[in-house]
Protein backbone atom coordinates (compact mmCIF):
# COMPACT_ATOMS: atom_id res chain seq x y z
CA UNK A 1 0.00 0.00 0.00
CA UNK A 2 2.67 2.63 1.41
CA UNK A 3 5.02 1.23 -1.49
CA UNK A 4 2.73 1.73 -4.12
CA UNK A 5 2.25 4.83 -3.11
CA UNK A 6 5.56 5.99 -3.06
CA UNK A 7 6.64 4.02 -6.26
CA UNK A 8 3.90 4.35 -8.57
CA UNK A 9 6.19 6.50 -10.75
CA UNK A 10 8.89 3.52 -11.44
CA UNK A 11 5.80 1.12 -12.61
CA UNK A 12 4.61 4.28 -14.47
CA UNK A 13 7.60 4.69 -15.70
CA UNK A 14 8.28 1.04 -17.02
CA UNK A 15 4.97 0.69 -18.31
CA UNK A 16 5.74 3.75 -20.70
CA UNK A 17 8.98 2.61 -21.66
CA UNK A 18 7.91 -1.35 -22.10
CA UNK A 19 4.53 -0.85 -24.33
CA UNK A 20 6.81 0.03 -27.97
CA UNK A 21 8.25 -3.15 -27.14
CA UNK A 22 5.76 -5.45 -26.69
CA UNK A 23 3.03 -3.18 -28.13
CA UNK A 24 4.84 -2.56 -31.53
CA UNK A 25 1.96 0.23 -31.78
CA UNK A 26 1.63 1.72 -35.14
CA UNK A 27 2.02 6.13 -35.54
CA UNK A 28 -1.45 6.10 -35.29
CA UNK A 29 -1.59 4.54 -31.94
CA UNK A 30 1.40 6.28 -30.75
CA UNK A 31 -0.28 9.38 -32.12
CA UNK A 32 -3.54 8.52 -29.68
CA UNK A 33 -1.28 7.89 -26.11
CA UNK A 34 0.60 11.08 -27.23
CA UNK A 35 -2.49 12.90 -27.30
CA UNK A 36 -3.77 10.92 -24.07
CA UNK A 37 -0.81 12.36 -22.47
CA UNK A 38 -1.20 15.97 -23.52
CA UNK A 39 -4.52 15.47 -22.18
CA UNK A 40 -3.55 13.99 -18.43
CA UNK A 41 -1.11 17.03 -18.42
CA UNK A 42 -4.60 19.72 -18.92
CA UNK A 43 -6.61 17.57 -16.10
CA UNK A 44 -4.16 17.17 -13.69
CA UNK A 45 -3.33 21.18 -13.42
CA UNK A 46 -6.93 21.23 -13.56
CA UNK A 47 -7.52 19.32 -10.65
CA UNK A 48 -5.08 21.07 -8.64
CA UNK A 49 -7.29 23.95 -9.05
CA UNK A 50 -10.78 22.64 -8.75
CA UNK A 51 -10.07 19.09 -6.65
CA UNK A 52 -7.93 20.55 -4.19
CA UNK A 53 -8.47 24.66 -4.15
CA UNK A 54 -12.01 24.25 -4.86
CA UNK A 55 -12.19 26.85 -7.91
CA UNK A 56 -13.92 25.85 -10.74
CA UNK A 57 -12.67 27.15 -13.85
CA UNK A 58 -14.90 26.63 -17.39
CA UNK A 59 -11.99 28.22 -19.58
CA UNK A 60 -9.03 26.34 -19.03
CA UNK A 61 -7.93 25.56 -22.40
CA UNK A 62 -7.40 29.09 -22.69
CA UNK A 63 -4.02 28.46 -21.30
CA UNK A 64 -3.82 25.42 -23.86
CA UNK A 65 -3.92 28.17 -26.17
CA UNK A 66 -1.40 30.31 -25.03
CA UNK A 67 0.70 27.70 -24.72
CA UNK A 68 0.47 26.22 -28.17
CA UNK A 69 -0.03 29.58 -29.99
CA UNK A 70 3.45 31.05 -28.27
CA UNK A 71 4.91 27.79 -29.51
CA UNK A 72 3.73 28.10 -33.03
CA UNK A 73 4.18 31.33 -33.61
CA UNK A 74 7.94 31.48 -32.16
CA UNK A 75 9.13 28.89 -33.87
CA UNK A 76 6.76 29.18 -37.10
CA UNK A 77 7.17 32.47 -37.62
CA UNK A 78 10.54 33.59 -36.04
CA UNK A 79 12.87 30.96 -35.95
CA UNK A 80 13.15 30.37 -32.08
CA UNK A 81 14.13 26.45 -30.66
CA UNK A 82 10.97 24.77 -29.72
CA UNK A 83 12.28 24.24 -25.92
CA UNK A 84 12.66 27.97 -25.80
CA UNK A 85 9.45 29.09 -27.02
CA UNK A 86 7.89 26.65 -24.87
CA UNK A 87 9.34 28.36 -21.55
CA UNK A 88 8.44 31.65 -23.08
CA UNK A 89 4.99 29.99 -23.67
CA UNK A 90 5.38 29.30 -19.38
CA UNK A 91 6.32 32.47 -18.40
CA UNK A 92 3.63 34.24 -20.64
CA UNK A 93 1.02 31.99 -19.06
CA UNK A 94 2.26 32.15 -15.36
CA UNK A 95 2.09 35.94 -15.95
CA UNK A 96 -1.44 35.95 -17.34
CA UNK A 97 -2.41 33.68 -14.93
CA UNK A 98 -0.68 35.97 -12.19
CA UNK A 99 -2.61 38.68 -13.67
CA UNK A 100 -5.86 37.72 -13.80
CA UNK A 101 -5.84 35.10 -11.08
CA UNK A 102 -6.92 37.67 -8.32
CA UNK A 103 -10.01 39.46 -10.09
CA UNK A 104 -11.09 36.22 -11.19
CA UNK A 105 -10.54 34.21 -8.12
CA UNK A 106 -12.04 36.78 -6.09
CA UNK A 107 -15.76 35.45 -7.63
CA UNK A 108 -17.20 32.44 -6.38
CA UNK A 109 -18.97 29.41 -7.81
CA UNK A 110 -21.37 30.27 -10.74
CA UNK A 111 -19.89 33.75 -11.26
CA UNK A 112 -16.56 32.17 -11.17
CA UNK A 113 -17.80 29.78 -13.84
CA UNK A 114 -18.96 32.28 -15.94
CA UNK A 115 -15.81 34.90 -15.88
CA UNK A 116 -13.68 31.56 -16.53
CA UNK A 117 -16.08 30.65 -19.25
CA UNK A 118 -15.78 34.51 -20.51
CA UNK A 119 -11.97 34.33 -20.09
CA UNK A 120 -11.67 31.17 -22.79
CA UNK A 121 -13.92 32.97 -24.88
CA UNK A 122 -11.79 36.27 -24.89
CA UNK A 123 -8.50 34.24 -25.47
CA UNK A 124 -9.74 32.31 -28.39
CA UNK A 125 -11.46 35.47 -30.39
CA UNK A 126 -8.24 37.49 -29.45
CA UNK A 127 -7.06 34.39 -31.54
CA UNK A 128 -8.87 34.71 -34.17
CA UNK A 129 -8.60 38.66 -34.18
CA UNK A 130 -4.68 38.72 -34.64
CA UNK A 131 -4.90 37.42 -38.02
CA UNK A 132 -1.50 38.21 -39.23
CA UNK A 133 0.07 36.93 -36.40
CA UNK A 134 -2.08 33.63 -35.58
CA UNK A 135 -3.16 32.86 -38.73
CA UNK A 136 -6.92 33.45 -37.92
CA UNK A 137 -9.78 31.14 -38.07
CA UNK A 138 -7.80 29.29 -40.81
CA UNK A 139 -5.34 28.27 -38.24
CA UNK A 140 -1.77 28.51 -37.83
CA UNK A 141 0.44 26.39 -40.28
CA UNK A 142 4.64 24.96 -41.07
CA UNK A 143 5.11 24.68 -37.34
CA UNK A 144 8.30 22.43 -36.61
CA UNK A 145 8.37 19.06 -35.06
CA UNK A 146 10.07 19.06 -31.27
CA UNK A 147 13.80 18.96 -30.67
CA UNK A 148 16.23 19.00 -28.04
CA UNK A 149 19.39 19.43 -28.18
CA UNK A 150 19.43 19.21 -31.85
CA UNK A 151 17.98 16.12 -31.66
CA UNK A 152 14.29 15.68 -33.88
CA UNK A 153 11.23 14.23 -32.13
CA UNK A 154 10.20 13.50 -35.48
CA UNK A 155 9.45 9.92 -34.88
CA UNK A 156 6.51 9.33 -33.64
CA UNK A 157 7.91 6.67 -30.81
CA UNK A 158 10.34 9.57 -29.88
CA UNK A 159 7.38 12.03 -29.38
CA UNK A 160 5.63 9.29 -27.28
CA UNK A 161 8.27 9.09 -24.70
CA UNK A 162 8.98 12.98 -24.76
CA UNK A 163 5.40 13.60 -23.62
CA UNK A 164 5.12 10.48 -21.13
CA UNK A 165 7.78 11.87 -19.17
CA UNK A 166 7.10 15.20 -19.17
CA UNK A 167 3.32 13.15 -17.79
CA UNK A 168 5.38 11.86 -15.43
CA UNK A 169 7.13 14.78 -14.24
CA UNK A 170 3.74 16.41 -14.02
CA UNK A 171 2.34 13.74 -11.75
CA UNK A 172 5.28 13.91 -9.48
CA UNK A 173 5.71 17.64 -9.15
CA UNK A 174 1.46 17.58 -8.32
CA UNK A 175 1.70 14.88 -6.22
CA UNK A 176 4.70 16.67 -4.25
CA UNK A 177 2.40 20.01 -3.77
CA UNK A 178 -0.85 18.51 -2.01
CA UNK A 179 1.17 16.04 -0.08
CA UNK A 180 2.93 19.58 1.28
CA UNK A 181 2.02 22.12 3.49
CA UNK A 182 1.21 24.29 0.42
CA UNK A 183 -1.34 21.45 -0.47
CA UNK A 184 -2.91 21.57 2.85
CA UNK A 185 -3.60 25.17 2.22
CA UNK A 186 -5.29 24.58 -0.66
CA UNK A 187 -7.34 22.12 1.13
CA UNK A 188 -8.26 24.43 3.88
CA UNK A 189 -9.27 26.68 1.18
CA UNK A 190 -11.20 24.84 -0.35
CA UNK A 191 -12.76 23.45 3.10
CA UNK A 192 -13.57 26.69 4.34
CA UNK A 193 -12.44 29.70 3.60
CA UNK A 194 -12.78 32.05 6.48
CA UNK A 195 -11.62 29.39 8.30
CA UNK A 196 -8.47 28.90 6.37
CA UNK A 197 -7.90 32.84 6.61
CA UNK A 198 -8.11 32.88 10.44
CA UNK A 199 -5.27 30.36 10.64
CA UNK A 200 -3.08 32.59 8.49
CA UNK A 201 -3.99 31.81 4.88
CA UNK A 202 -3.58 34.55 1.97
CA UNK A 203 -6.50 32.95 0.46
CA UNK A 204 -6.34 35.23 -2.88
CA UNK A 205 -2.41 34.72 -2.81
CA UNK A 206 -2.76 30.40 -2.55
CA UNK A 207 -5.91 30.75 -4.96
CA UNK A 208 -3.79 32.33 -7.31
CA UNK A 209 -0.79 30.35 -7.19
CA UNK A 210 -2.85 26.99 -7.51
CA UNK A 211 -3.94 28.78 -10.84
CA UNK A 212 -0.79 29.92 -12.18
CA UNK A 213 0.64 25.99 -11.59
CA UNK A 214 -2.48 24.66 -13.75
CA UNK A 215 -1.98 27.58 -16.34
CA UNK A 216 1.92 26.62 -16.49
CA UNK A 217 0.77 22.91 -16.74
CA UNK A 218 -1.64 23.72 -19.57
CA UNK A 219 0.65 25.87 -21.41
CA UNK A 220 3.37 23.01 -21.42
CA UNK A 221 0.55 20.97 -22.98
CA UNK A 222 -0.33 23.57 -25.39
CA UNK A 223 3.42 23.37 -26.52
CA UNK A 224 3.74 19.97 -26.78
CA UNK A 225 0.46 19.54 -28.79
CA UNK A 226 1.61 22.23 -31.43
CA UNK A 227 4.78 21.07 -32.20
CA UNK A 228 2.70 17.64 -32.50
CA UNK A 229 0.31 18.64 -34.79
CA UNK A 230 2.65 20.81 -37.10
CA UNK A 231 -1.08 23.15 -37.45
CA UNK A 232 -3.08 24.49 -34.75
CA UNK A 233 -6.66 26.07 -35.19
CA UNK A 234 -8.92 28.22 -32.98
CA UNK A 235 -11.14 25.42 -32.80
CA UNK A 236 -8.92 23.01 -30.66
CA UNK A 237 -9.00 25.27 -27.58
CA UNK A 238 -12.61 26.37 -27.53
CA UNK A 239 -14.92 25.81 -24.44
CA UNK A 240 -15.52 22.97 -25.67
CA UNK A 241 -12.56 21.57 -25.40
CA UNK A 242 -12.78 23.15 -21.59
CA UNK A 243 -15.25 20.98 -20.66
CA UNK A 244 -14.12 17.85 -21.71
CA UNK A 245 -11.49 18.56 -19.15
CA UNK A 246 -14.25 19.04 -16.46
CA UNK A 247 -15.81 15.80 -17.92
CA UNK A 248 -12.34 14.03 -17.59
CA UNK A 249 -11.88 15.40 -13.87
CA UNK A 250 -15.30 13.64 -12.44
CA UNK A 251 -15.26 10.48 -14.42
CA UNK A 252 -11.81 9.86 -13.08
CA UNK A 253 -12.56 11.09 -9.75
CA UNK A 254 -11.46 14.83 -9.07
CA UNK A 255 -9.16 15.38 -6.58
CA UNK A 256 -6.82 12.34 -6.23
CA UNK A 257 -4.74 13.58 -9.25
CA UNK A 258 -4.39 10.23 -10.06
CA UNK A 259 -8.24 10.16 -11.12
CA UNK A 260 -8.15 12.94 -13.83
CA UNK A 261 -4.95 11.41 -15.03
CA UNK A 262 -7.01 8.14 -15.89
CA UNK A 263 -10.12 10.12 -16.63
CA UNK A 264 -8.17 11.95 -19.42
CA UNK A 265 -6.56 8.78 -20.56
CA UNK A 266 -9.67 6.56 -20.67
CA UNK A 267 -11.81 9.50 -22.71
CA UNK A 268 -8.85 9.98 -25.17
CA UNK A 269 -8.42 5.94 -25.69
CA UNK A 270 -12.41 4.99 -25.41
CA UNK A 271 -13.52 6.04 -28.73
CA UNK A 272 -10.66 3.38 -30.17
CA UNK A 273 -13.11 0.83 -28.78
CA UNK A 274 -16.63 2.00 -29.05
CA UNK A 275 -15.63 3.30 -32.89
CA UNK A 276 -16.34 -0.38 -34.05
CA UNK A 277 -20.30 0.46 -33.39
CA UNK A 278 -19.80 3.13 -35.97
CA UNK A 279 -23.08 5.28 -35.61
CA UNK A 280 -23.67 4.27 -31.80
CA UNK A 281 -19.79 5.52 -31.19
CA UNK A 282 -21.35 8.74 -29.21
CA UNK A 283 -24.45 7.38 -28.00
CA UNK A 284 -22.31 4.74 -26.23
CA UNK A 285 -19.75 7.14 -25.30
CA UNK A 286 -22.51 9.18 -23.21
CA UNK A 287 -23.88 5.66 -21.94
CA UNK A 288 -20.82 5.18 -20.52
CA UNK A 289 -20.26 8.72 -18.82
CA UNK A 290 -23.92 8.47 -17.21
CA UNK A 291 -23.16 5.32 -15.64
CA UNK A 292 -19.98 6.49 -14.33
CA UNK A 293 -20.90 9.57 -13.09
CA UNK A 294 -24.18 8.43 -11.37
CA UNK A 295 -23.36 4.89 -10.26
CA UNK A 296 -19.70 5.69 -9.43
CA UNK A 297 -19.22 9.27 -8.04
CA UNK A 298 -15.77 9.00 -7.20
CA UNK A 299 -14.68 7.90 -10.35
CA UNK A 300 -13.13 5.51 -12.44
CA UNK A 301 -10.23 5.81 -9.50
CA UNK A 302 -12.81 5.39 -6.92
CA UNK A 303 -13.90 2.35 -8.42
CA UNK A 304 -9.75 1.31 -8.21
CA UNK A 305 -9.25 2.27 -4.88
CA UNK A 306 -12.35 0.34 -3.23
CA UNK A 307 -11.16 -3.06 -5.69
CA UNK A 308 -8.10 -2.39 -4.21
CA UNK A 309 -8.97 -2.24 -0.50
CA UNK A 310 -11.06 -5.91 -1.10
CA UNK A 311 -8.27 -7.32 -2.45
CA UNK A 312 -5.48 -6.20 0.07
CA UNK A 313 -7.71 -5.04 3.16
CA UNK A 314 -6.36 -2.22 4.65
CA UNK A 315 -5.06 -2.64 8.25
CA UNK A 316 -4.84 0.05 10.76
CA UNK A 317 -4.13 3.28 9.48
CA UNK B 1 6.22 46.10 21.02
CA UNK B 2 5.72 46.31 24.99
CA UNK B 3 2.51 46.53 25.20
CA UNK B 4 1.06 49.39 27.82
CA UNK B 5 -0.08 48.46 31.20
CA UNK B 6 0.36 44.86 30.28
CA UNK B 7 -2.56 45.01 28.29
CA UNK B 8 -2.07 42.27 25.38
CA UNK B 9 -5.24 43.41 23.70
CA UNK B 10 -6.84 46.66 24.12
CA UNK B 11 -10.60 47.25 22.43
CA UNK B 12 -11.70 50.75 21.97
CA UNK B 13 -14.98 52.31 21.67
CA UNK B 14 -15.80 49.32 18.52
CA UNK B 15 -19.35 49.81 16.86
CA UNK B 16 -20.54 47.00 14.26
CA UNK B 17 -23.84 47.84 12.58
CA UNK B 18 -25.34 45.78 10.03
CA UNK B 19 -27.92 47.77 8.29
CA UNK B 20 -28.45 49.79 10.54
CA UNK B 21 -28.86 47.99 13.44
CA UNK B 22 -25.61 48.11 16.05
CA UNK B 23 -24.82 44.47 16.83
CA UNK B 24 -21.93 46.03 18.82
CA UNK B 25 -22.36 49.88 20.84
CA UNK B 26 -19.12 51.81 21.25
CA UNK B 27 -17.50 48.46 23.46
CA UNK B 28 -14.32 49.15 25.06
CA UNK B 29 -12.43 46.79 27.55
CA UNK B 30 -8.93 45.29 27.62
CA UNK B 31 -6.99 42.60 28.42
CA UNK B 32 -4.26 41.78 30.23
CA UNK B 33 -1.31 39.71 29.36
CA UNK B 34 -1.31 36.28 30.55
CA UNK B 35 -4.84 36.19 32.04
CA UNK B 36 -8.30 34.79 31.20
CA UNK B 37 -10.97 36.75 30.41
CA UNK B 38 -14.14 35.58 29.45
CA UNK B 39 -16.83 37.38 27.72
CA UNK B 40 -20.90 36.76 28.90
CA UNK B 41 -24.32 38.38 27.96
CA UNK B 42 -27.48 36.76 26.53
CA UNK B 43 -27.48 34.96 23.24
CA UNK B 44 -27.41 37.89 20.76
CA UNK B 45 -25.76 40.36 23.21
CA UNK B 46 -22.81 40.97 20.24
CA UNK B 47 -20.43 38.30 21.57
CA UNK B 48 -18.96 36.91 18.37
CA UNK B 49 -19.71 39.36 16.63
CA UNK B 50 -17.45 41.19 19.17
CA UNK B 51 -14.77 38.56 18.55
CA UNK B 52 -15.01 38.42 14.65
CA UNK B 53 -14.53 42.38 15.00
CA UNK B 54 -11.19 41.60 16.58
CA UNK B 55 -10.07 38.42 14.75
CA UNK B 56 -11.06 40.64 11.30
CA UNK B 57 -13.16 38.20 10.28
CA UNK B 58 -16.11 40.87 9.97
CA UNK B 59 -13.98 44.46 10.89
CA UNK B 60 -15.97 46.76 13.07
CA UNK B 61 -17.16 49.88 11.54
CA UNK B 62 -15.76 52.33 14.05
CA UNK B 63 -13.17 52.43 16.64
CA UNK B 64 -9.70 51.18 17.18
CA UNK B 65 -8.46 47.37 18.19
CA UNK B 66 -4.94 47.43 19.46
CA UNK B 67 -2.78 43.78 19.74
CA UNK B 68 0.23 44.37 21.65
CA UNK B 69 -0.01 47.63 20.86
CA UNK B 70 -0.62 47.86 17.08
CA UNK B 71 -3.75 48.54 15.53
CA UNK B 72 -5.31 45.60 13.85
CA UNK B 73 -8.28 47.08 12.18
CA UNK B 74 -8.15 47.30 8.13
CA UNK B 75 -5.84 44.37 8.36
CA UNK B 76 -6.95 40.85 6.52
CA UNK B 77 -7.80 38.27 8.82
CA UNK B 78 -5.24 36.37 7.86
CA UNK B 79 -2.35 38.78 8.61
CA UNK B 80 -4.07 39.59 12.00
CA UNK B 81 -3.81 35.29 12.88
CA UNK B 82 -0.21 35.67 11.65
CA UNK B 83 0.47 38.53 14.12
CA UNK B 84 -0.07 35.49 17.06
CA UNK B 85 -3.87 35.80 17.43
CA UNK B 86 -5.96 32.09 16.97
CA UNK B 87 -9.33 31.12 17.53
CA UNK B 88 -11.74 28.48 17.57
CA UNK B 89 -15.41 28.67 16.24
CA UNK B 90 -18.60 28.24 17.93
CA UNK B 91 -20.00 26.07 14.74
CA UNK B 92 -17.55 23.85 14.62
CA UNK B 93 -15.59 24.49 11.56
CA UNK B 94 -12.98 21.71 10.88
CA UNK B 95 -11.22 21.05 7.37
CA UNK B 96 -12.88 17.59 5.91
CA UNK B 97 -12.02 18.04 2.13
CA UNK B 98 -9.66 15.52 0.20
CA UNK B 99 -9.81 13.25 3.03
CA UNK B 100 -7.99 15.71 5.60
CA UNK B 101 -7.32 13.83 8.43
CA UNK B 102 -7.09 14.94 12.33
CA UNK B 103 -3.73 15.23 11.77
CA UNK B 104 -4.07 17.85 8.90
CA UNK B 105 -6.20 19.91 10.74
CA UNK B 106 -3.69 19.84 13.39
CA UNK B 107 -0.71 20.46 10.83
CA UNK B 108 -2.36 23.52 9.16
CA UNK B 109 -2.08 25.71 11.91
CA UNK B 110 1.58 25.51 11.03
CA UNK B 111 1.07 27.51 7.78
CA UNK B 112 1.48 30.73 9.03
CA UNK B 113 5.28 29.98 10.08
CA UNK B 114 6.12 27.53 7.55
CA UNK B 115 4.95 30.23 4.66
CA UNK B 116 4.70 27.48 2.21
CA UNK B 117 5.56 28.59 -1.53
CA UNK B 118 4.89 27.04 -4.77
CA UNK B 119 8.39 27.23 -5.83
CA UNK B 120 9.98 25.78 -2.58
CA UNK B 121 7.39 22.92 -2.07
CA UNK B 122 8.35 21.75 -5.83
CA UNK B 123 12.12 22.54 -5.58
CA UNK B 124 13.28 21.91 -2.31
CA UNK B 125 11.99 18.78 -1.59
CA UNK B 126 14.14 17.77 1.47
CA UNK B 127 13.62 21.02 3.37
CA UNK B 128 9.81 20.74 3.26
CA UNK B 129 10.10 16.81 3.96
CA UNK B 130 12.48 17.98 7.25
CA UNK B 131 9.73 21.14 7.85
CA UNK B 132 7.08 18.40 8.20
CA UNK B 133 8.59 16.09 10.31
CA UNK B 134 8.89 18.62 13.13
CA UNK B 135 5.29 20.17 12.04
CA UNK B 136 3.87 16.24 12.71
CA UNK B 137 6.26 15.63 15.86
CA UNK B 138 4.75 19.05 17.31
CA UNK B 139 1.15 18.12 15.81
CA UNK B 140 1.14 15.01 17.56
CA UNK B 141 2.61 16.27 21.06
CA UNK B 142 -0.48 19.02 20.94
CA UNK B 143 -3.12 15.98 20.27
CA UNK B 144 -1.75 13.98 23.30
CA UNK B 145 -2.14 17.27 25.23
CA UNK B 146 -5.81 17.10 24.06
CA UNK B 147 -6.39 13.41 24.62
CA UNK B 148 -6.74 12.38 20.69
CA UNK B 149 -3.35 10.89 19.63
CA UNK B 150 -5.01 7.71 18.92
CA UNK B 151 -7.44 9.40 16.53
CA UNK B 152 -4.65 11.54 14.90
CA UNK B 153 -5.52 9.67 11.17
CA UNK B 154 -9.20 9.44 11.78
CA UNK B 155 -11.38 11.63 9.63
CA UNK B 156 -12.92 14.63 11.64
CA UNK B 157 -16.04 13.98 11.23
CA UNK B 158 -15.85 10.53 12.92
CA UNK B 159 -15.01 12.24 16.14
CA UNK B 160 -17.74 12.85 18.70
CA UNK B 161 -19.06 17.03 19.02
CA UNK B 162 -16.69 17.52 22.10
CA UNK B 163 -13.50 15.66 20.53
CA UNK B 164 -14.11 18.11 17.44
CA UNK B 165 -13.74 21.05 19.88
CA UNK B 166 -10.61 19.91 21.41
CA UNK B 167 -8.99 19.57 17.83
CA UNK B 168 -9.95 23.01 16.82
CA UNK B 169 -7.88 24.09 20.43
CA UNK B 170 -5.57 22.10 19.17
CA UNK B 171 -4.97 23.38 15.65
CA UNK B 172 -5.27 26.80 17.28
CA UNK B 173 -2.44 25.91 19.73
CA UNK B 174 -0.48 24.66 16.71
CA UNK B 175 -0.03 28.04 15.26
CA UNK B 176 1.87 29.21 18.72
CA UNK B 177 -1.04 31.99 19.69
CA UNK B 178 0.37 34.81 21.95
CA UNK B 179 -3.87 34.82 22.31
CA UNK B 180 -6.69 32.83 21.95
CA UNK B 181 -10.10 33.56 20.82
CA UNK B 182 -12.49 30.90 21.71
CA UNK B 183 -16.16 31.25 21.21
CA UNK B 184 -17.60 28.90 23.28
CA UNK B 185 -15.47 26.06 23.45
CA UNK B 186 -17.74 24.34 26.46
CA UNK B 187 -21.14 24.32 24.70
CA UNK B 188 -22.27 20.74 23.99
CA UNK B 189 -19.80 19.22 26.63
CA UNK B 190 -21.03 17.01 29.15
CA UNK B 191 -19.88 17.68 32.84
CA UNK B 192 -16.92 15.01 32.89
CA UNK B 193 -15.74 16.56 29.61
CA UNK B 194 -15.76 20.34 30.66
CA UNK B 195 -13.87 19.27 33.70
CA UNK B 196 -11.28 17.86 31.48
CA UNK B 197 -11.42 20.98 29.90
CA UNK B 198 -11.39 23.51 32.55
CA UNK B 199 -7.66 21.79 33.60
CA UNK B 200 -7.00 21.78 29.81
CA UNK B 201 -7.39 25.67 29.50
CA UNK B 202 -5.56 26.39 32.55
CA UNK B 203 -2.60 24.24 31.20
CA UNK B 204 -2.23 26.03 28.72
CA UNK B 205 -2.85 29.34 30.61
CA UNK B 206 -0.03 28.23 32.00
CA UNK B 207 2.19 28.23 29.35
CA UNK B 208 1.92 31.79 29.20
CA UNK B 209 -0.99 32.18 26.09
CA UNK B 210 -3.76 34.66 27.13
CA UNK B 211 -7.07 33.71 26.12
CA UNK B 212 -10.62 35.53 25.54
CA UNK B 213 -13.41 32.93 25.88
CA UNK B 214 -17.23 33.41 24.92
CA UNK B 215 -18.89 31.16 27.47
CA UNK B 216 -22.58 30.40 29.23
CA UNK B 217 -21.25 27.46 31.00
CA UNK B 218 -21.15 30.31 34.31
CA UNK B 219 -19.43 27.03 36.57
CA UNK B 220 -16.61 26.64 33.80
CA UNK B 221 -16.74 30.52 33.90
CA UNK B 222 -16.14 31.02 37.34
CA UNK B 223 -13.46 28.37 37.64
CA UNK B 224 -11.16 29.99 35.11
CA UNK B 225 -12.02 33.51 34.49
CA UNK B 226 -9.41 36.34 36.44
CA UNK B 227 -11.77 39.21 34.85
CA UNK B 228 -15.22 39.20 33.25
CA UNK B 229 -16.77 41.27 30.80
CA UNK B 230 -20.54 41.23 30.39
CA UNK B 231 -22.39 42.48 27.20
CA UNK B 232 -26.25 43.13 26.71
CA UNK B 233 -28.22 44.58 23.42
CA UNK B 234 -24.17 45.32 21.90
CA UNK B 235 -23.07 47.14 25.01
CA UNK B 236 -20.89 46.89 27.85
CA UNK B 237 -22.83 46.24 30.56
CA UNK B 238 -20.36 45.69 33.32
CA UNK B 239 -16.53 44.66 33.59
CA UNK B 240 -14.89 43.25 36.47
CA UNK B 241 -13.57 40.48 38.40
CA UNK B 242 -15.78 37.50 38.91
CA UNK B 243 -16.90 37.83 42.52
CA UNK B 244 -18.17 41.68 41.60
CA UNK B 245 -19.63 40.77 38.79
CA UNK B 246 -21.72 37.72 40.71
CA UNK B 247 -22.82 40.68 42.55
CA UNK B 248 -23.98 42.86 40.53
CA UNK B 249 -27.43 43.68 40.18
CA UNK B 250 -27.29 44.56 36.74
CA UNK B 251 -25.86 41.45 35.82
CA UNK B 252 -27.86 38.96 37.57
CA UNK B 253 -31.03 41.61 36.18
CA UNK B 254 -29.97 41.14 32.74
CA UNK B 255 -28.17 37.81 31.95
CA UNK B 256 -27.34 35.55 35.08
CA UNK B 257 -30.93 35.57 37.01
CA UNK B 258 -31.71 31.89 37.61
CA UNK B 259 -27.86 30.94 37.39
CA UNK B 260 -26.78 33.23 39.76
CA UNK B 261 -26.28 30.19 42.25
CA UNK B 262 -23.26 28.62 39.82
CA UNK B 263 -21.91 32.13 40.80
CA UNK B 264 -19.12 31.52 43.54
CA UNK B 265 -18.60 28.06 42.65
CA UNK B 266 -14.63 28.15 43.24
CA UNK B 267 -13.26 24.91 43.59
Amino acid sequence: MNALKRYWWLILLAAIAVYPIIGKPSPYRSGLLIFAGIYIILAVGLDLLMGYTGQISVGHAAFFAVGAYTSGILTAKYGFSPAAAMGVGVVFSATLAFLTGRPVLALKEYYLAMATLAFNEIVVTLIIGFEGLTGGASGLRDIPPFTIFGFSLLNHLHYYYFVWIVVVLVIASSIAVVRSPFGRALIAIHSDEQAARSFGVDCAKYKTRAYMLAAVYASIAGSLFAHYMGFIAPDDFGILTSINLLVMLFLGGIGTIFGPALGALFLKLLPEVTYQFQDYELLINGVILIVVLVFFPRGLFGILTALKNKIVPRTGK
Amino acid sequence: MMEKNGHILTVSSVTKTFDGVRALDDVSFSVRSGDIKALIGPNGAGKTTLLNAVSGLNPPTTGTVLFEGRDVVGLRTDQIASLGMSRTFQLIRLFTINNATVLDNVLLGAHMYLKPTLLGTVFLRRKIKGQEREATSKAMDLLKLVGLEKEAHALPGSLSFGNQRLLELARALMTDPKMLLLDEPASGLNDAEVEDFTRLLMTIKQQGVTILIVEHNMKLVMNIADDIIVLDFGKKLAEGSPSAICANPDVIAAYLGVQSKECGVRE
